[in-house]
């Protein structure tokens, strides 16, 4: 058993180092296409911040004074529940203070003076609204409404503050999966193509060895081997530069003015680091694969 | 040990490179196919080994019904085979000694074995002290000595051998014929197609003659004629 694992792995090695050109090649595409598969994670995720609050066709958030009073509360609640035509009243949802700091955590992820601000205590509460009406002016007059209220602080409306973000966290998303799934399928056809290069180059050696009974999956091996380092160098080689262009970021974004909503726009490193685990698994996977089909396709030589 | 029975090979829609083939092999037999190209001797050794699947009828080797076994039992099959070929098939990057040793690298066997078994290999051809040369600082002979060792360092049950003398002079193939009559001796059965005139007349063994895929005649120490 240790015989064949030690001849796996020093096949593959030499089998690396013969055919640098491609291998680089093949690396590198699979460092470009991982690297932009991580960077769709993390600005998905930084969108995610900032519309943390709006999920769900939410389009209109009361805020509640930190000092009402239960039975304002109450009244607020009522007079929310009492235009069942025009709001969706089973979505209605209130997040009491601590939930809404938790929320607020995300918000403030870049901007930590104004995080430092806000207490369980102090913070306010709110009241997510999601509206059965497609008319905005409606909705617009309502939130007018609410405003007047006791104990309301302040009405946001999705429409004044994230309408466009959202559009444009959509759009950017979908054009950088897309790229993304473009480039990695580009990685998994050059990991193929140095991979059948290798079996060619090998064609006799492998010939002599079917010959001899080595088994399909013995002179398989090697060959995925080879394919999976490739995928898995180039994840590293992404991570680093996800790392890198995180930090860049998350630098640029202190400088902007702070309740511009930008600060936003930062991921906390834990998920960064979920991110990288992500790409490695993809990295070797891809690598995996392209090269497994390159062996069985190949092995019949 | 060996038997075909009533076994049809065609290569496309046209050409039969075998009809209806039946004979028999027992352990520790030598037999000669011969015939001029294309009269469906390789084809035989490759029905045999696995390389080919017949169309018709079957092909059993050590009790074993080839065309039944799946092709992840195809490997164990090769096990029991050694393959000795016109052009030897060395690995040209290795030396003599790892030509030897690959073959049983490749079925799993351990580095101690490896290291026991390749000198003594080497020393029954008789290139003991050449194992650290390369295919191409070697004779022709040598190199189809090598390839021999190859073939017989796992002890296989069978040698098969295509046209192992075509490509050396009448006096080297004689040495060859010697080895594989040594090989012959430990028990081992050897089919070997040939059209070497010579080496069948001077061995006097078993003689399968082929016309155009067809079996014409099957003779105990028989010649070539």
């Amino acid at each position: 058993m240790i015989a064949r694992i030690a001849y796996a792995f020093r096949e593959m090695w030499a089998s690396f180092r013969r055919n640098l050109t491609l291998t680089a090649a093949a690396i590198l595409t699979s460092a470009i296409a991982l690297l932009l598969v991580g960077t769709t994670l993390l600005i998905q995720r930084a969108f995610e911040n900032l519309l943390v609050q709006w999920k769900g066709d939410v389009a209109m958030i009361v805020f509640v004074r930190s000092d009402a009073t239960p039975e304002q509360i109450a009244l607020i609640d009522e007079s929310i529940r009492s235009a069942p035509t025009i709001i969706n009243v089973d979505k209605l949802e209130y997040l009491d203070k601590t939930q809404t700091y938790e929320e607020a955590k995300r918000i403030f992820a870049g901007d930590p003076v104004t995080l430092s601000l806000l207490t369980p205590e102090n913070i306010p509460s709110e009241f997510k609204v999601v509206p059965l009406t497609q008319d905005p002016a409606l909705v617009r007059s309502l939130s007018e409404q609410y405003r007047s209220l006791p104990g309301v602080e302040d009405v946001a409306l999705a429409e004044d503050e994230f309408q466009v973000i959202s559009t444009l966290s959509r759009f950017v998303r979908t054009v950088t999966l897309v790229m993304s799934l473009v480039l990695l399928v580009v990685a998994v056809g050059l990991i193929w193509n140095t991979i059948r290069t290798a079996m060619f180059a090998r064609r006799r050696e492998i010939e002599v060895m079917k010959l001899v009974g080595a088994t399909n999956w013995f002179i398989r091996v090697p060959f995925m081997l080879e394919g999976l380092l490739q995928g898995l160098i180039g994840a590293v080689l992404s991570c680093g530069g996800l790392w890198a262009l995180n930090s860049a970021w998350t630098g640029g974004v202190a400088g902007f003015k702070p309740g511009t909503g930008i600060s936003s726009l930062v991921v906390p490193s834990g998920y960064l680091s979920a991110v990288m685990v992500v790409i490695l698994l993809i990295g070797a996977f891809a690598g995996a694969i392209g090269s497994a089909i390159a062996a069985s396709r190949f092995l019949d030589v | 040990m060996i038997r075909l029975e009533n076994v049809t090979k065609r290569y496309g829609s046209e050409t039969v490179a075998v009809r209806d083939a039946s004979f028999d092999v027992a352990k520790g037999d030598f037999v000669f196919l011969v015939g001029p190209s294309g009269s469906g001797k390789s084809t035989i050794l490759r029905l045999i080994n696995r390389q080919e699947r017949p169309e018709r009828g079957d092909v059993w080797v050590a009790g074993q019904n080839v065309n039944d076994l799946p092709d992840s039992r195809v490997p164990f099959l090769r096990r029991n085979m050694g393959n000795v070929f016109q052009d030897y098939k060395l690995l040209t990057g290795k030396t003599v000694f790892e030509n030897i040793a690959f073959a049983l690298e490749v079925i799993g066997k351990p580095r101690h074995v490896i290291a026991r078994q390749v000198p003594i290999v080497l020393e029954l051809v008789g290139l003991a002290g050449k194992e650290d040369r390369f295919p191409n600082q070697l004779s022709g002979g040598e190199q189809q000595r090598v390839s021999i060792a190859r073939a017989f360092v796992n002890r296989p049950l069978i040698l098969l051998a295509d046209e192992p003398t075509g490509n050396l002079d009448p006096a080297t193939g004689e040495g060859i014929m010697s080895l594989l009559d040594e090989i012959n001796q430990t028990g081992t059965t050897v089919v070997m197609a040939t059209h070497d005139h010579r080496v069948v007349n001077a061995m006097r063994r078993r003689v399968i003659q082929l016309d155009r895929g067809v079996i014409v005649r099957d003779q105990e120490r028989g010649v070539y004629e």
